[in-house]
């Protein structure tokens, strides 16, 4: 009997086994999931995004400096959390379908065009692949901030952010964000919420990056803020006083030496 | 010869050999516009004449020459719609290979993917070749490189060639005017000169298109002031 390969979609049968395995006790492996703190906010000439950078699997710190603003067009960057493997896999694949429509079009790509394509491919995996996204950037319509939930939900807001650490950030904004914001006011408020993610939030935690989008101009600051730099080297190096005394030296050879002599004729070929 | 009566059929070959659809798709191009390609030492330019089917048509909006990559551009001879067919396909066998091994895929391997397709519509059932000759110019590590893919699916990488309705013409031009050290600019005087040979009519930066590539990597189509420019320095 030959197997004829799956027509396309995703096939449920082996989260019906995972559920099953589960209910026996099963413990599930843990992903490397992202904590993590994303914000995006609006401001007067366009968006900032802002992330921090920890990976976490379970209670160990996976990557002290993981980048999780994606690049998705030249105009439009992505923040990601959720599962790590999943926000790459997914904005890696849709940057490349925008680039494909750029060919063909030959216009510059729209955020609404990121978002339908994110959105559209999140909710046919029903929730599954776990990846909550910040989409921000400015296209020829102006500036646009989103929100992508896992199952395939959005929202469009002049700031939001995602993650674990998404309430600490967000009480920053709603006390700090007000319309027609300058670029360094706009940067400061966003180091300032993804410090208080950093601070106030296990998932989240190291340095600061941002991306700053405008009309035709783009900066990714990659490391704009480093808040928890490593001091446990020390400074001086080490120096050792005392070195060790040699009292004997043996060496004993692992294998034995072996001598090798041509009796005979060499086999044929 | 009894050729004929081989020819309804793309895939059957004739007493003498030859597939007839695919000569019949090589005399398509030959019938079509000229271009032409010539590799400098250090770029690729490619050209076409454009000449459309009356005044009224708004030449802005016909490009003949494409990117299929920022490196890599493409012009033809022959069926303007298979053209874009092909066009996409290769666009998307290159997007594919850079998300598979992010790398822009080099030149070759495009060319060669291309080919592949255009081989493929020669030997299934229900289909036609395509009615084009390409001439694929690319910058990747291994240097300029320009390539001509035709119907049949063959491909040869060329220091200069031409295709279309005045190809014997222009590639005698080519033979005598081209040299191994010649620069982009040379180049792009060359590729206008030949054009010039067997054109019909005046010759204007509204009846050519040109599209470069150089040490920079990224391939550009010339805008209408640009080849004013060049054919100003040409006079």
């Amino acid at each position: 009997m030959s197997e004829v390969p799956p027509k396309g979609g995703f096939s449920f049968d082996l989260c019906k086994r995972n559920d099953m395995l589960i209910q026996k006790g099963l413990k599930a492996p843990s992903f490397l999931k992202t904590g993590t703190t994303i914000v995006g906010l609006i401001f007067k000439d366009g968006v900032i995004l802002g992330a921090d950078t920890r990976a976490t699997e379970g209670p160990i710190v996976a990557d002290k400096n993981c980048e999780k603003i994606h690049y998705m067009a030249p105009n439009i960057y992505c923040c990601g959390a959720g599962t790590a493997a999943d926000t790459e896999a997914v904005t890696d694949m849709v940057s490349s379908q925008l680039r494909l429509h750029r060919y063909q079009t030959g216009r510059d790509s729209r955020v609404i065009t990121a978002l339908t394509l994110l959105k559209k491919h999140l909710f046919s995996y029903q929730g599954h692949v776990s990846a909550a996204l910040v989409l921000g950037g400015v296209d020829i319509t102006g500036p646009h901030l989103h929100t992508i939930y896992p199952h395939g939900s959005t929202d469009t807001l002049p700031f939001a952010t995602m993650g674990s650490g998404s309430l600490a950030a967000m009480s920053v904004f709603e006390a700090k964000y007000k319309e027609g914001l300058t670029r360094d006011e706009g940067i400061k408020l966003v180091a300032e919420a993804i410090c208080s993610g950093i601070f106030n939030d296990l998932g989240s935690g190291s340095n600061v990056d941002i991306c700053v989008i405008t009309k035709g101009n783009k900066e990714y600051l990659r490391n704009y803020m480093e808040p928890n730099p490593r001091t446990y080297v020390s400074s001086k190096g080490y120096s050792f006083t005392k070195k060790t005394e040699v009292l004997r030296t043996k060496i004993t050879p692992l294998m034995e030496r072996v001598e090798i002599t041509e009796v005979g004729e060499a086999m044929e070929e | 010869m009894g050729d004929s009566q081989y020819s309804f059929s793309l895939t059957t070959f004739s007493p003498s050999g030859k597939l007839v659809q695919i000569e019949h798709a090589l005399t398509a191009v030959g019938s079509g516009q000229t271009s032409l390609g010539i590799k400098a030492s250090n770029g690729v330019v490619i050209a076409t004449e454009k000449k459309l089917p009356s005044i009224l048509v708004d030449e802005a909006s016909v490009q003949k020459i494409q990117h299929l990559t920022p490196n890599i551009g493409v012009v033809y001879s022959g069926m303007g719609p298979d053209f874009r067919v092909l066009v996409r396909k290769s666009r998307k066998q290159a997007e594919q290979y850079n998300r598979l091994y992010k790398e822009p895929i080099p030149v070759t391997q495009l060319v060669r993917e291309t080919a592949t397709v255009m081989q493929e519509f020669t030997q299934s059932g229900g289909v036609r070749p395509f009615g084009v000759s390409l001439l694929v110019a690319g910058y990747d590590d291994k240097g300029p490189q320009l390539y001509q893919v035709d119907p049949s699916g063959s491909y040869f990488s060329w220091k200069a060639s031409a295709m279309g309705k005045n190809v014997s013409n222009a590639k005698t031009f080519l033979e005598k005017r081209y040299t191994e050290d010649m620069e982009l600019d040379d180049a792009i005087h060359t590729a206008i000169l030949t054009l010039k040979e067997g054109f019909e009519g005046e010759i204007s930066s509204k009846n050519i298109e040109i599209g470069k590539i150089g040490a920079d990597k990224v391939f550009r189509v010339l805008t209408p002031a640009e080849i004013d420019d060049y054919l100003a320095e040409v006079e």
